[in-house]
């Protein structure tokens, strides 16, 4: 099964992984503490916090209505426009009270700007977008982003929008090859780190995907 | 007379026990300072200190207890008194004591406190005995006025701190979980950014795309043709969802 995979990740150049997650927020007048705190306790403390602001679109290839559309997540970066990146992932394991985090298989890729081009003349379609600006930190292997996430007011223009929340969404994720339980240990440990200002934990998205519809 | 015996009897057994384990925890601590300072940490010292103050209480309450016969009525008179080494009093005392002599008995039996601290109490006594009642009742009265000052201070500080910490602990509500739950689902689903949305052809990045791509094979036609063409797909351009 593992050799199959590798075979695959050799030969078609994209190695299947696994993200596992941690989500949870922060209020807009609290979020400075944070970034604050989170340049303390990550990599390059000295230098300034990596700033983003990208574009996410998100669509989805519909087969039957029996099947489960598929979904790909595009982000484009609105600082270097020449970034787009690909991500697709599984769907979410919550798994039990032994597990710390959430696992999802995922697959990510840099692409050029003709992927929407592409994505459309292939048959996907434009599901919805966003802009999310924020930081970015690593602390070894893991990721931490918090980022602003705000709504566009009219399809494809990334000028007008508005937030969507008074919140920012905060994220911890570390993406590893398949069986590595030792990250979510990791993760918990430095999720702890930033109680009690936010809440890192792990948000059930099969609810969520239940309450939306 | 026989039930008192026995009782004292009983209450130096407990008071004997009291006063080994007492002795055995001081000893474990000084060993502990002695060989351990190196490893020794706060926490674990303050837990002998409070495992000696408990032991102390407790010989305290043995002493006070009903059961106990007042030890002051009790007279302990040496029958014998010997200059030679005592190898079974060594014993007992753990080496401490080697001989039950003439200089050594009045010492371990005193009743009087020592010389230097009798002086002490003497001089406090005499003092207190000098004030008249007045002069005690007014200093009494001083006395009393600035405790309660004291007391009142004391107090509306730590009304102060209650509040401040009350204040702290319900202040900082720094996330929520509503809005974690609104933004991971619109990171999933789109909930939220679905609605709401006018789909105006003007939007300039999207838009500009879609112009070059319709002028291109437009441009042999005329111009009118061309605003037209441009109208009619701009309605659909490249991210038009279903």
């Amino acid at each position: 099964m593992y050799m199959d995979q590798l075979n695959q990740a050799v030969k078609g150049g994209i190695a299947p992984f696994h993200e596992y997650l941690l989500q949870g927020s922060i209020v807009d007048s609290s979020k400075d503490v944070l970034v604050h705190r989170l340049r303390g306790l990550c990599d390059n403390a000295d230098s300034n916090p990596e700033a983003f602001h990208d574009h996410e679109m998100i669509f989805s290839l519909k087969g039957s209505p029996q099947q489960q559309p598929m979904t790909v997540y595009l982000r484009h970066s609105l600082i270097q426009t020449d970034c787009w990146h690909l991500r697709y992932v599984g769907s979410t394991e919550f798994g039990d009270k032994t597990r710390q985090t959430l696992v999802r298989s995922c697959v990510d890729i840099g692409v050029s700007d003709s992927i929407v081009k592409f994505l459309n003349e292939i048959g996907f379609k434009l599901e919805y977008e966003f802009v999310a600006k924020g930081y970015f930190f690593h602390k070894g292997r893991m990721k931490v982003t918090v980022s602003k996430l705000f709504k566009m007011n009219i399809q494809g223009d990334v000028n007008n929008i508005d937030p969507l929340t008074l919140s920012c969404l905060v994220e911890l994720s570390v993406v590893v090859p398949t069986g590595q339980e030792q990250v979510g240990e990791d993760m918990k440990n430095f999720a702890e780190q930033l109680k009690p200002l936010v809440q890192l934990e792990k948000v059930d998205h099969r609810r969520q995907q239940q309450a939306a519809t | 007379m026989q039930k008192e015996e026995k009782q004292l009897e009983m209450s130096l057994e407990s008071m004997i026990q009291r006063v080994s384990e007492l002795k055995n925890s001081i000893g474990a601590l000084i060993f502990k300072l002695e060989h351990e300072y190196e490893t020794l940490n706060w926490p674990s010292l303050l837990d002998n200190f409070a495992l000696l103050s408990g032991q102390l209480n407790s010989l305290g309450r043995v002493l006070k207890s009903d059961k106990v016969p007042s030890l002051k009525n009790q007279l302990l008179l040496p029958l014998l008194l010997h200059p030679d080494p005592d190898e079974n009093l060594r014993k007992l005392t753990e080496g401490r004591l080697l001989f039950f002599n003439h200089e050594i008995a009045p010492n371990y039996l005193r009743t009087k406190l020592e010389p230097e601290v009798e002086e002490k109490t003497q001089q406090l006594v005499t003092k207190a005995q000098q004030t008249t009642q007045e002069q005690t009742q007014k200093q009494l009265n001083n006395l009393n006025k600035v405790t309660s000052n004291l007391l009142d201070i004391i107090n509306s500080t730590r009304e102060e701190w209650d509040n401040e910490s009350s204040q702290k602990s319900s202040q900082p509500q720094t996330s929520s979980l509503t809005d974690t739950n609104a933004l991971v689902s619109a990171t999933l689903t789109g909930k939220g950014l679905k609605s709401n949305r006018t789909r105006l052809p003007e939007s300039p990045q999207a838009g500009m795309q879609q112009l070059q791509k319709i002028q291109n094979p437009s441009i042999s036609k005329a111009p009118s043709s061309i605003k037209t063409q441009i109208k009619a797909a701009s309605g659909g351009h490249p991210y038009q969802r279903t």
